[in-house]
């Protein structure tokens, strides 16, 4: 699903994030990815996210070389993969149903269907009773679930997810991870960056660990 | 290919088409949401709104009035051009009975509809009142004015009317013919001078709306945007982003122009009278423009094209700064 081959990214032509980063994600794996603070996750997201554009190497996704994707077909792309971002991105003057209705909408789902979806989604994460809420109605842990029925609403084949318990408390952020692995199971394919190492350890999955934007470690699931 | 292939192909290719249809009236849903939306977002801000648009209608209102009064001007100037006359000037030696023969004479021409004699007496008089300068001409012992006979052509078009001044140049006792044509020249000259300074006028204050428009769809973008980094992350085009704000930019042009047509439409009503006053006292009957629907189809147009326009070229700046973090 994921293909790393031997890719470095500088920012500003100097300082290198990532270096020589090559690895595989196999189609429906659920993988974690963690390392220090500016160890670069976040960058290697936004590399599969076609945020930014490899410096060295290629990045494949579903076998297409992302890095060569005209500009004017990134926004189709982009709609293939569900994101959930540490700071929520929800838009703050919209209900919760709205928010998850937005991939539905910039798609051009008709309304009927796209009410169907979003309540699927709302309800997968348990908050079909708040859809007529405003966000900031919400607790951060709420947030962030909206967060993610936002990224799967479109039954995304790629899931990513840049630290998505950053600051929930513990039985909160084994809520989010559970939701996680309940996409897993139906056949998504699931990228979690996070720094929570108990956690991590005990889910047992795949671990790709980044060292000072080094690939250091590919811990295969226990 | 089994069978069971060739059905999976065939509902694989039903789908794809009602897929396809649905997308498309997915794609109506959303102009209409955005058009309304964008209403919306003007009517809750309702004096900036309102500023922007009376700034749009202001820019409208200078080239439009001009225009109407230049289209007005070519009415008149046909009316002129049928009252088009030549003034033959009779010898000065020619006295009253001659004179009223003279009259007769070119009364008679075949391309002449109507003369009218004015004796040197009767010019003499007529000058006097003209200038009020009785006193400095009447201190004259003699009347250095010539007869002469205003002559109306049958044919007002300006090759006739310098045949029939060279006809009439040979009758006896008319000493010297003058056309009356030089000031219309000079009028027709004035008017192409107008159209090009509407011209002028329209293409600098059209620039004026799409700045205007421009910079409030400026200042729109920039409020909102967090929203325009979310949506993009999550796969929306360009034409997505920019949908709403060309609907505002639409409805900005619309609102100003319907506001240039309230104000031609008052400002009108307001100089009406004292204009007819003013044409009744030189004896013209001149009533001022009024925009008529074509007209005003036409200025209603144009502004929500402009409103358009400003906001397309607005957005399309901005864009390509917003890249989501
Ligand atoms: N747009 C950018 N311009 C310049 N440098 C950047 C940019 N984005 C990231 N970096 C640098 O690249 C390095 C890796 O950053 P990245 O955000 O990928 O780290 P991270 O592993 O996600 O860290 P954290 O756990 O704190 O989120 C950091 O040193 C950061 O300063
Ligand atoms: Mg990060």
């Amino acid at each position: 699903m994921i293909a790393f081959e031997h890719v470095g990214k500088r920012y500003g032509g100097r300082f290198e994030a990532l270096a020589n980063i090559d690895f595989r994600v196999r189609r429906g794996e659920m993988v974690f990815l963690t390392g220090h603070s500016g160890a670069g996750k976040s960058s290697l997201l936004r590399l599969i996210m076609r945020l930014e554009r490899p410096s060295r190497g290629r990045v494949l996704v579903a076998g297409h070389d992302i890095g060569r994707l005209h500009a004017s077909q990134v926004p189709f792309y982009r709609r293939q993969i569900g994101v959930v971002f540490q700071d929520h991105q929800l838009l703050f003057d919209r209900t919760i149903y709205a928010n998850v209705a937005l991939p539905l909408e910039i798609q051009g789902v008709e309304p009927r269907e796209a009410a169907r979806r979003v309540r699927a989604a709302l309800d997968k994460v348990g908050l079909l009773h708040r859809e007529k809420a405003l966000p900031i109605e919400l607790s951060g842990g709420e947030q962030q679930r909206v967060g993610i029925a936002r990224a799967v609403v479109n039954k995304p084949a790629l899931l990513l997810a840049d630290e998505p318990t950053g600051n929930l408390d513990p039985q909160l952020s084994a809520d989010i991870m559970q939701l996680f692995e309940d996409f897993n199971r139906i056949g998504t394919t699931v990228m979690v960056a996070s720094h929570d190492l108990a956690l991590i350890a005990r889910l047992r999955h795949r671990v790709l660990r980044l060292r000072e934007g080094r690939l250091v470690a590919d811990e295969e699931a226990a | 290919m089994s069978r069971q292939e060739v059905r999976e192909t065939r509902r694989g290719a039903r789908s794809q088409r009602t897929r396809t249809s649905s997308r498309l009236r997915g794609w109506g849903h959303h102009h209409r949401a955005m058009c309304l939306d964008s209403a919306r977002r003007l009517i809750r801000y309702p004096v900036g709104s309102l500023l922007t648009m009376l700034a749009i209608a202001i820019a409208l209102v200078l080239p439009a009035a001009l225009w109407l009064t230049l289209d007005s001007a070519r009415l008149l100037d046909a009316e002129l051009n049928e009252s088009a006359t030549l003034t033959a000037y009779l010898a000065s030696d020619v006295d009253e009975a001659q004179a009223v023969r003279v009259n007769e004479a070119l009364q008679a021409h075949s391309a002449v509809a109507a003369t009218r004699l004015i004796t040197a007496a009767e010019g003499m008089a007529e000058f006097q009142q003209a200038l009020g300068l009785t006193d400095a001409l009447s201190r004259l012992d003699d009347n250095p004015l010539p007869a002469s006979v205003v002559v109306t052509p049958r044919d007002a078009s300006p090759e006739a009317v310098s045949v029939l001044a060279g006809e009439l140049e040979a009758v006896t006792g008319v000493a010297d013919v003058r056309l009356d044509l030089a000031w219309l020249e000079r009028l027709r000259r004035l008017a192409e001078l107008g159209q090009r300074l509407t011209l002028a006028l329209g293409v600098l204050f059209g620039l004026g709306v799409l700045l205007i428009v421009g910079n409030t769809v400026r200042l729109a973008v920039e409020s909102r945007r967090q929203e325009i980094e979310v949506v993009t992350l999550i796969g929306a085009t360009h034409a997505f982003v920019r949908r709403p704000f060309l609907y505002s930019g639409a409805w900005y042009g619309l609102g100003g122009g319907l506001l240039a047509w309230g104000l031609l439409t008052v400002g009108g009503e307001w100089l009406a009278t004292p204009v007819a006053t003013l044409a009744e006292s030189y004896g013209a009957r001149y009533s001022l423009p009024r925009l008529d629907a074509m007209g005003s189809a036409v200025l209603l147009f144009s502004s929500t094209l402009l409103g358009l326009l400003g906001a397309w070229i607005a957005v399309g700046r901005h864009l390509a700064e917003i890249r989501p973090r």
